[in-house]
């Protein structure tokens, strides 16, 4: 594969499919060569980096996140902006291997030339997902991405990981009939800046004015103490209502939070996770890099079956002894 | 077995049926050394046990029944085959209306006796032919029509009020039966002598075939509106084809099949009803289209359960007329079945199928061409096919009896297996609130592809057997057959100047009110959109205007693409060659970083994505990460989602003979993308004669009908190892 550090940053400045693509391919690698090669590269692409919105689009299978995306990145290449749609697919545990087909649920979407639609493999990713997803993001940026839109599985950890990189995190709902609200998760609903319900058409309607109206109180009842209430808003992408009315609610609340600082302290804490995060993946490899390392964890692993001895405990006492500290 | 009871006074009937049986049972233990009797149990696809031995205590509660009566599990009619046979009706078309018209009347002087017109993809999808989008698909897969012209010369010297003419086409349903309408009115026919078939059975095109244009509900409506208007004015027309053919050749077994096409049939009733119709007004028009492969007494006890399931079902709406709920049906051989290798293979299978047809009862039947799994068929081969049933019909006794298989005791059980099981899919449909329902939530086509899957990799393993694929391979290499090329740019210009001909000549004032009343009616919900398309059609508007006026106001259908996975790996059965394919891909990820990357699309028109999906959760289950492009991409378009992705491979699939134009399309595209460095492969339907122009053109390899997904894995993996640094 190209790994010609040079070659791929005038791409990517140039706005080039193929070279931002590649180094996306480059920053994905299990090879340590290869990963190398792509901090070089963002190094270098770092300071051209940051001016994009990053927006989250989390929901529950099923609830229509495709339709969604689609209908919103059709909205915004309409007004001629450059639009970035990451995806991650989950591969299977057992073959390794993954279907990833966000791109035929995005279709007319996939063909504009303003859109970069890329869905990624969740394994075998150095550093995990995390990692990838977040530099992809820097990239997009440096290539002259205005909106970076993350598509994430509504599953507790993934979620978490997508509000830790983004401006923005929009949650989107099924019409429901009133009594479902118990199985929403808080947690996820102190992560939204904005909750979207989804198909409001049709037959589905009024189950999605009810849903509306349920979060409005929900969202009341969980934020009690801190100011920002997120908005409910309608939409279906089917009949393409109310696209363009979570568009303005996004860019209003990106206005307010720059204007007030917020966003840019936001962005500054979310910088220090990914430190952190970095610091924890890195030593992890040390430990693995460490030649008596495989030995030391079997070892251990015997005495914790044999005497039943604390896992806690035995994982400090094995990288004491290892680091020498 | 009667004389041994009257020899044995003292015993009862049952009693000694039990005696018997168990001597049999003795007696076969012994034949299999010490084996369990059980072992030759065989469970099939459908999931009913089929034993080696069925006695009359499998067929207790089995109710006797005469044909042409209910529940016509017999036949419909009383006489069957030994009064009349079966309609010889040879489903054909291709490239312009010249050439096609042509081949009907050579066939029609040869012994045919119905016409079934293939329509090629850009028809079937509304578009003209001088659509950028059908650049690959014009006059390949069936003849081109764009006009009223277009249909005048299809039907040129073949008198419209004698023939019956069945017609394929479900998407663009509206021109073309205002075209074969005005095209019959100015050859001087009128409107109720005409005779034949439209499919217009949209709903299996959500799940199988996707030559769909329009969303479920308009397309209902166009449904409902060509029922009502066939059923006022073309008293001798059916008005649809409820077919479950396309879902047995998406790899659906037979009860999937049996129970979503009766499932579908129950729904366009529901809509016929729904516009004041009298049940027996169009119930007894209403016609079937089932697919016969080569389980042959499977097939058989398919068509049987269908009827008694069908009458079953109407007695719901009351019906006076006993023809109300009779189901009458035409079939067709499997095309899934044939083979590329060894094709005069071919001739054999298409026989077997065809006498299950027969024994089935079937009202007519096209008996595929040897070549049908590589090419159109060729004069030669689509002679012999015709012959196939002229032999059955003429040479043999098979037509001297109605029914033979009735009373049969494994028939009859395997009959009534067949109904239980269909009958508890139909529930599953009925619980998610009918057929449009189920589509709309994907449920039968994930249940399909989940059977297609499984199919696959019986074949894959050599669990199912094919002669000649994967066992008892022809070692002296393939046999090769005559093959019909259609230059597609040629049609395709040819079209182009004819449909400039005729917007030159028409009336575009009358033309643009027809097209702007049809808008009207399409968004207002009133009006018959077949009549308004009648009086388009009179002034020469485009099969591509009138399809594009009502598009305007329903939209176009977005197919929901979903996959199934880690179906194809657990029907495999034996891991080692499975585990030895995950373990180079793993090896593959480990040296290059990342696993095989592979971007499987169609392109063009070509709507069947059984292989498509197939090859998509095999490979992935065998440890790729495979992309799955949207339906119906151009080249560039998929070049572009190529070059995104950054894949190692595109793996096209072409069922639809669209190849020759597309694939160096998009390697041209991909070149202009500068992702040159991406490989090429197919698979599909895709004569020997094109292997050398696909290579030269750029393809890394191709995968013929049949070739099984391990080997294509293998094959991409190798060149891929090849490229490793």
């Amino acid at each position: 594969m190209n790994t010609d550090v040079d070659k791929l940053v005038t791409q990517i400045r140039q706005g080039s499919r193929i070279g931002l693509s590649r180094s996306i391919t480059l920053l994905e690698s299990t090879r340590a060569d290869h990963r190398k090669k792509s901090e070089e590269l963002l190094s270098i692409l770092l300071p051209e980096t940051g001016k994009a919105i990053r927006i989250a689009i989390s929901g529950p299978p099923g609830v229509g996140k495709s339709s969604f995306i689609e209908a919103l990145g059709m909205l915004l290449v309409g007004q001629t902006k450059k639009v970035a749609v990451l995806a991650i697919d989950p591969s299977s545990p057992i073959t390794g291997g993954s279907i990833l087909g966000d791109k035929a649920r995005m279709e007319e979407l996939s063909k504009s030339d303003l859109s970069f639609i890329r869905p990624s493999p969740s394994s075998g990713v150095l550093g995990g997902v995390a990692r990838h997803t977040r530099e992809t993001l820097l990239l997009c940026e440096a290539a002259g991405f205005d909106v970076i839109l993350i598509e994430t599985v509504g599953i507790g950890q993934s979620e978490v990981m997508a509000a830790s990189m983004t401006d923005i995190f929009v949650q989107l709902h099924q019409p429901f009939s009133g009594d479902e609200l118990q199985g929403i998760k808080k947690g996820v609903m102190e992560l939204a800046d904005l909750i979207v319900v989804t198909k409001a058409d049709g037959d589905s309607f009024t189950a999605a004015e009810v849903a509306k109206n349920e979060l409005e109180r929900a969202v009341m009842l969980t934020r009690t103490c801190e100011g920002n209430i997120p908005k409910v808003l309608l939409t279906s992408a089917h009949k393409n209502t109310g696209i363009s009315e979570v568009w303005t609610a996004i860019t209003s609340l990106v206005e307010a939070r720059n204007d007030s600082g917020s966003l840019a302290q936001k962005r500054r804490e979310q910088s220090r996770q990914w430190l952190d995060q970095e610091i924890a993946t890195e030593l992890l490899s040390l430990l693995n890099s460490q030649p008596r390392f495989a030995e030391a964890l079997e070892a251990t692993q015997q005495r914790i079956e044999a005497s039943g001895e604390h896992c806690g405990r035995a994982a400090r006492a094995l990288i004491k002894s290892l680091l020498a500290l | 077995m009667q004389d041994n009871q009257k020899g044995r006074k003292a015993a009862g009937p049952s009693e000694t049926q039990n005696a018997d049986l168990d001597a049999w049972k003795a007696l076969a233990t012994k034949e299999l050394r010490g084996e369990s009797l059980s072992a030759l149990n065989i469970q099939s696809p459908e999931g009913v046990t089929i034993k080696p031995l069925y006695t009359k205590a499998d067929t207790a509660g089995f109710a006797e029944s005469l044909p042409g009566l209910a529940p016509f599990t017999r036949g419909p009619r009383a006489t069957m085959f030994t009064h009349r046979p079966w309609t010889i009706r040879q489903y054909a078309g291709f490239s312009t209306a010249e050439e096609s018209n042509a081949f009907y009347r050579k066939n029609l002087a040869a012994g045919q006796k119905g016409l079934s017109i293939a329509f090629d993809l850009a028809t079937h999808r509304g578009y003209d032919s001088d659509h950028p989008r059908v650049r690959g698909d014009v006059g390949k897969a069936g003849v081109a029509i764009d006009s009223v012209e277009d249909m005048k010369i299809l039907f040129d010297g073949i008198p419209l009020n004698e023939m019956s003419v069945s017609m394929t086409m479900n998407g663009a349903v509206l021109p073309i039966m205002a075209f074969y309408i005005v095209a019959a009115e100015e050859q001087g026919v009128a409107l109720h002598q005409l005779s034949g078939t439209i499919q217009n059975d949209i709903l299996k095109e959500y799940m199988v075939r996707n030559t769909y244009i329009y969303p479920p509900e308009p397309s209902m409506r166009i449904v409902g509106d060509i029922i009502e208007y066939s059923t006022k004015n073309m008293p001798k027309f059916n008005s649809i084809s409820i077919s479950g053919y396309h879902m047995q050749e998406a790899g659906a077994d037979s009860a999937l099949e049996l129970a979503y096409t009766i499932a579908d049939g129950l729904e366009y009733v529901k809509t016929a009803l729904a516009r004041g119709l009298d049940v027996d007004d169009f119930a007894p028009r209403l016609s079937f289209f089932f697919a016969v492969g080569m389980n042959f007494y499977m097939e058989i006890a398919k068509l049987r359960a269908a009827r008694f399931l069908w009458n079953d079902v109407m007695q719901a709406f009351n019906p006076k007329n006993p023809q109300s709920s009779m189901l009458r049906t035409h079939c067709q051989t499997s095309g899934y079945s044939l083979t590329e290798k060894d094709p005069y293979n071919n001739v054999v299978r298409t026989t077997i199928e065809a006498m299950a047809a027969v024994f089935g009862g079937t009202q007519s039947l096209h008996t595929n061409s040897l070549d049908e799994a590589i090419s159109l068929p060729s004069e030669s081969a689509a002679r012999i096919a015709r012959n196939t049933q002229l032999i059955i019909q003429e040479e043999t006794d098979i037509c001297q009896t109605v029914d033979p298989f009735g009373g049969s005791y494994f028939m009859e059980s395997l009959t009534a297996d067949l109904v239980t099981k269909a009958r508890s899919i139909m529930k599953e449909v009925q619980e998610l609130g009918g057929m449009v329902h189920a589509i709309n939530k994907g449920i039968p086509k994930l249940r399909i592809e989940e059977s297609a899957a499984k199919k696959q990799a019986r074949v894959d393993s050599g669990k199912d057997v094919i002669i000649g694929v994967n066992k008892y391979k022809n070692s002296s290499g393939t046999d090769s057959v005559e093959i019909r090329d259609v230059d597609n740019s040629a049609v395709r210009e040819s079209q182009i100047s004819r449909l400039n001909d005729v917007k030159k000549r028409r009336n575009s004032q009358a033309v643009t009110t027809a097209l702007s009343a049809l808008n009207i009616a399409a968004s207002s919900g009133k009006g018959n959109l077949l009549e308004l398309s009648v009086i388009a059609a009179r002034h020469r508007a485009t099969l591509g205007e009138i399809s594009e006026a009502l598009a305007e106001s329903f939209g176009r259908h977005k197919a929901k693409v979903q996959s199934i996975s880690s179906v194809y790996a657990s029907a495999f059965g034996g891991p080692n060659m499975i585990e030895s394919i995950r373990l180079r891909a793993t090896e593959f990820a480990k040296k290059s970083g990342r696993r095989p990357r592979i971007l499987v699309c169609k392109l063009g028109q070509d709507g069947h994505d059984r292989g498509a999906k197939v090859i998509a959760t095999g490979l992935a289950d065998l440890g790729f990460d495979v992309d799955i492009g949207p339906m119906f991409q151009t080249p560039e378009e998929a070049a572009k989602e190529a070059v995104e992705n950054d894949v190692h491979v595109v793996g096209v699939s072409s069922q639809a003979a669209g190849h020759k134009t597309l694939v160096p399309d998009l390697i041209a595209a991909l070149k202009k993308l500068g992702g040159e460095h991406i490989r090429i492969v197919i698979g599909g339907i895709i004569p020997s004669q094109d292997y050398e122009f696909l290579k030269k053109a750029g393809c890394s390899a191709i995968f013929g009908p049949g070739t099984p997904i391990p080997e294509c894995a293998e094959t991409i993996l190798s060149f891929l190892e090849g490229k490793v640094s």
